[in-house]
């Protein structure tokens, strides 16, 4: 404990020093459980405390966790240990088991996500990410993939998720592991699909918990099934245009102007600009359209007027 | 010394009363020759006060908290203080305008300045300003003083209780008391109940004097007023709680100078907390919690100086007002939904006035009045902002506007005459509403409204004219008019694109600048005293309103006219009057304003004066609607219906 109070009493110390001090005495760094060598596969003392930081904002999975030929370990996590239908984000961090420090490069591979329904016993998987990748500049060592559960676990099916790991040489497997997928609470519906070319296309929103009344960026993937429904869902090779019209089902349809549609970024990702006037249940219902402007799906008038294709968010 | 001193500072009232600009209803002591009253005495609401004053209408949603039209504009217009201090109301929807926080035992009387030539402390004010000067018992008054009145009116069992105290000396005084009234749902013409017409306010205050010397005075004032349990008819929702703080500090010195009169500082301070509540209400859709919130702090500084022929008033005043209001609606089983309403905007005016009444030879005089003001707005919501900025993009978080105005007014009375004209420009920035209000809906036209950021500062050039014959004491005739020609008027215009937010709305307006408008109003007045206990007097008016389009602008007065005659035989005064409005032609359909049916109703009051010893007890009584006509105005909201019969008594005795 006693140590734990030094570490981040140093940690603000020197933070607050780096900021006007470039010659910072690394050794002042002291990060609970990490001791800092000259290990070139491993972080700094600056780089450890910024993933060690990045680290307390989110939860461990332990049960997604692996110990990789005695010398590494593999940890992963979740915004909130859990996972819940629909687009969760899973970040993975390798430490050497000598020192706790986290290793700068590390893969993670063919992250599946896995099916069992019960009644058929049948098989399959669920959208999620193609490659696990360092996400952001500062953390080098934070690796993440997503993946976008299609429904929650129930009486009808369980999931199981699986990833292959490589760690400086030596790899190891996370067989399929029992994982509960939580069911979204009412007014929350974050994956939707719709069938064209033969395909079921899904319909995964990434940020809706970021959501603010005023301007958004509204966030999406295009996710289609290959030949092998078991292996994990990719992004849709067909570039699709994703209108949107955002709707308060339980204020007369009540709508907010200048929203524009979702279309594809470099990443693969789909963004566009959605404008929220309140608080509230937003059902946000779309018309996926081809590159020559045909509507693949959704846009039918039903007899409300809107489209039967929809997300739901409730901020 | 100090009998001079009092009567220096009672004549910055008096100065002002010379033209036809300058209307005051008396609330409380005696009445002076020629000064209005209501006939409900002191017992009367203080919007039965209101609507004695000339050129004023009121706009009711129900039979509590009318909102004064001064010149057929609304609060937008219209600049009110109370003794000089800025507040503003709390409420998104008008529901409570500031004259609903005092009651009218707080109150010595009510002045109107017409149009722009408006009182020191006004801003904004191109309508007219109405300032509540309060009743303060004054140094070398009696030494103890006792005030008690009670009232009872049948028509929704209104019941009004009054007390107040004062003492006085040379060095020091206080009076104070407390206010109660109550009523219940009142009956329309015919006699069909209307439902959610009750209200329930109490109200409290005190003012305090300490003469520090011979010339220097502080005075303080505190008055809470709580409303509670108040219907609107006309209206969606009905408040369950209207609470008001004001209080201020005053310093005065009085000068020993030949040019120096008075100079007063007064710090103030104003707080007021509106709590709408639908529940209540049978079939409400949506549930809605609707608050607001209004503070206000400021100063004014006011010295007066006389030289020759000249009176001067120079004033100096700031304040700081922060409005606050969200909603919160809770649709069955769903999630609650909110938005910011008012989004924090603080605003922090300051400004510069300047009033001189030049007396010239041949009776005639010139009073010119001036202020330049500005202003700093900032939106302290974050959430209400980033909501705005959906609809404005580029819009800031603030902004600052400078507004003034300048007026003048020639008054000339030969024997058995009085001529006056005047004119003016002023400008006023916009409102809260009208700048940054959100989704507000308005049951009048059944849009929201969404304010408008960009929105220019209105402006209008006034001409006014009034003449009076008064070829023997016992008859006169009058005749008065003045027209409003403005630019960037702001209104509420439609935008199609934009979806409505309330269930059952048409749809949005957004407030935007009209490039011309113009409000004329005029009127005919006579009065016959035909024998020395009998007196004619009557009084037409006309007003209309023309947006750029020519298209009537809504809420200005159709034809409208009142006859009476009093009847004075010893201590018994006796009044029996018509009144009525022609149909309204001239409404403005374009604005979702419907026609109103034209009506008439007779009214019927008496007051007896009984002197006991020291004492004096006086009677009021009086039947209002004799006929018991259903009817209602073009200035009731949503027409809903005007009380039907009502019979009052009330009872004041002064001790």
């Amino acid at each position: 404990m006693k140590l734990k109070v030094l570490a981040l009493f140093l940690a603000a110390v020197t933070l607050g020093l780096s900021s006007c001090n470039s010659n910072d005495d690394e050794n002042g760094i002291v990060i609970d459980g990490i001791t800092i060598t000259d290990d070139v596969d491993c972080c700094s003392a600056e780089e450890a405390l910024q993933v060690y930081k990045f680290l307390q904002t989110v939860k461990i999975i332990p049960e997604l966790s692996i110990e990789v030929d005695g010398k590494y370990n593999v940890w992963a996590y979740s915004q909130s240990g859990s996972f819940h239908t629909g687009y969760n984000e899973i970040y993975f961090v390798a430490t050497k088991k000598i020192s706790g420090n986290y290793i700068k490069k590390f893969n993670i591979k063919n992250l599946t996500p896995l099916m069992h329904m019960v009644k058929m016993d049948m098989y399959h998987s669920s959208p999620a990410s193609e490659g696990i990748e360092s996400f952001n500049d500062s953390y080098l060592a934070v690796q993440r993939g997503w993946v976008s559960f299609s429904m929650p676990t129930s009486e009808a099916g369980d999931w199981v998720l699986s990833y292959d790991v490589e760690v400086l040489g030596s790899s190891a497997q996370v067989e399929k592991t029992a994982i509960m997928v939580d069911a979204l609470p009412e007014g929350q519906e974050w994956v939707k699909s719709f069938k064209a070319n033969d395909k079921t296309y899904y319909l995964s929103i990434v940020n809706p918990t970021d959501f603010e009344t005023g301007k958004n960026t509204i966030e999406a993937y295009v996710s289609v099934p290959g030949e092998d429904r078991t292996a994990s869902f990719g992004l849709a090779k067909e570039e699709f245009t994703i209108e949107i019209d955002p709707r308060m089902p339980d204020m007369g349809n009540h709508t907010s102007p200048d929203n524009t549609s979702l279309v594809r970024q470099k990443d693969g990702s789909y963004q566009g600009i959605i404008n929220l006037t309140m608080t509230g249940l937003w059902r946000i219902h779309l018309t996926v359209k081809d590159t020559k402007g045909d509507v693949v799906a959704g846009g039918d008038d039903l007899k409300d007027g809107y489209s039967s294709l929809f997300w739901d968010v409730t901020l | 010394m100090i009998a001079l001193a009092l009567a220096i500072l009672l004549s910055t009232d008096s100065v002002a009363t010379s033209s036809h600009l300058i209307d005051e209803v008396v609330v409380v002591s005696v009445a002076g020759e020629g000064r209005k009253r209501s006939p409900k005495g002191q017992v009367a609401s203080i919007d039965e006060h209101l609507a004695e004053l000339s050129h004023v209408n009121l706009v009711r949603r129900g039979s509590y908290a009318w909102e004064p039209v001064v010149n057929n504009m609304q609060t937008e217009r219209v600049s009110t203080t109370i003794d000089g201090m800025k507040i503003f109301y709390a409420c998104t929807d008008k529901m409570d305008p500031v004259t609903s926080y005092v009651e009218s035992g707080n109150l010595q009387s009510i002045l109107l300045n017409s149009g722009l030539n408006g009182n020191p402390q006004s801003t904004g004010n191109i309508g007219g300003s109405l300032d509540l000067k309060l009743r303060k018992a004054g140094f070398n008054g009696d030494a103890f003083h006792l005030n008690a009145s009670t009232g009872y009116e049948t028509n929704g069992h209104v019941q009004v209780y009054g007390v107040d105290a004062s003492t006085s000396s040379n060095r020091f005084y206080a009076n104070g008391g407390a206010f109660f009234r109550h009523a219940d749902n009142y009956k329309e013409g015919g006699g069909r109940k209307v439902s959610f017409s009750q209200f329930q306010k109490v109200n409290a205050f005190s003012n305090l004097g300490f003469r520090v010397t011979e010339q220097d005075v502080l005075e303080g004032t505190f008055i809470y007023d709580r409303a509670t349990d108040v219907g609107y008819p006309a209206l969606n929702m009905d408040v369950s709680k209207a609470e008001a703080f004001i209080t201020s500090l005053a310093y005065r010195h009085q000068f020993d100078h030949p040019v120096f009169n008075t100079w007063e500082t007064k710090l103030y301070y104003n707080h007021i907390t509106h709590i709408m509540d639908d529940t209540t209400r049978p079939d409400v859709a949506i549930h809605m919690d609707m608050p607001g919130k209004s503070w206000t702090s400021g100063l004014y500084s006011l010295l007066t100086a006389s030289k020759g022929s000249h009176d001067v008033q120079v004033n100096y005043d700031l304040y700081y007002n922060r409005l606050f209001a969200d909603m919160t609606m809770y649709p069955g089983g769903a999630a609650p939904m909110y938005m910011v309403t008012w989004p924090d905007v603080g605003t922090l005016n300051t400004g510069v006035a300047l009033t001189d009444l030049v007396a010239l030879p041949h009776q005639q005089t010139v009073r010119v009045s001036a202020k330049i003001a500005q202003q700093w707005q900032k939106l302290n919501d974050e959430e209400g902002y980033h909501a705005l900025r959906v609809f404005f993009p580029d819009m800031k978080d603030n902004y600052v506007q400078t507004t003034g105005r300048i007026a003048a007014i020639y008054t000339w009375q030969p024997s058995h005459w009085q001529l006056s004209f005047g004119t003016g420009w002023g400008s006023r920035a916009p409102t809260v509403t009208e700048a940054y209000g959100y989704y507000l809906n308005n049951t009048f036209d059944q849009y929201d409204y969404i304010g408008n950021p960009r929105l220019k500062n209105e402006s209008a050039i006034e001409l006014n004219g009034a003449v009076t014959w008064r070829p023997s004491t016992t008859f006169s005739l009058g005749a008065d008019a003045n027209a409003f020609f403005f630019s960037n008027y702001i209104i509420g215009q439609f935008e199609n694109r934009l979806s409505a937010m309330t269930v059952d709305a048409e749809g949005v307006k957004v407030y935007g600048n009209l490039s011309h408008a113009t409000i004329i109003n005029t009127s005919l007045n006579a009065q016959w005293q035909a024998l020395p206990w009998l007196t004619w007097n009557g009084k037409i008016s006309y007003a209309a309103g023309r947006d750029d389009d020519s298209d009537p602008l809504p809420f200005i007065s159709p034809f409208a006219y009142t006859s009476g005659i009093d009847v004075a035989w010893k201590r018994l005064h006796t009044r029996v009057e018509v009144r009525g409005n022609a149909r309204q032609t001239d409404y403005a359909p374009k604005y979702g304003e419907t026609k109103t049916a034209p009506w008439a109703i007779a009214n019927l009051n008496a007051t007896y004066t009984l002197p006991i010893r020291q004492t004096a007890l006086t009677f009021r009584a009086g039947i209002e609607n004799i006929f018991d006509k259903r009817y209602s105005t073009y200035a009731d909201w949503c027409d809903i219906p005007q009380k039907g019969r009502n019979v009052y008594v009330n009872l004041a005795w002064e001790l």
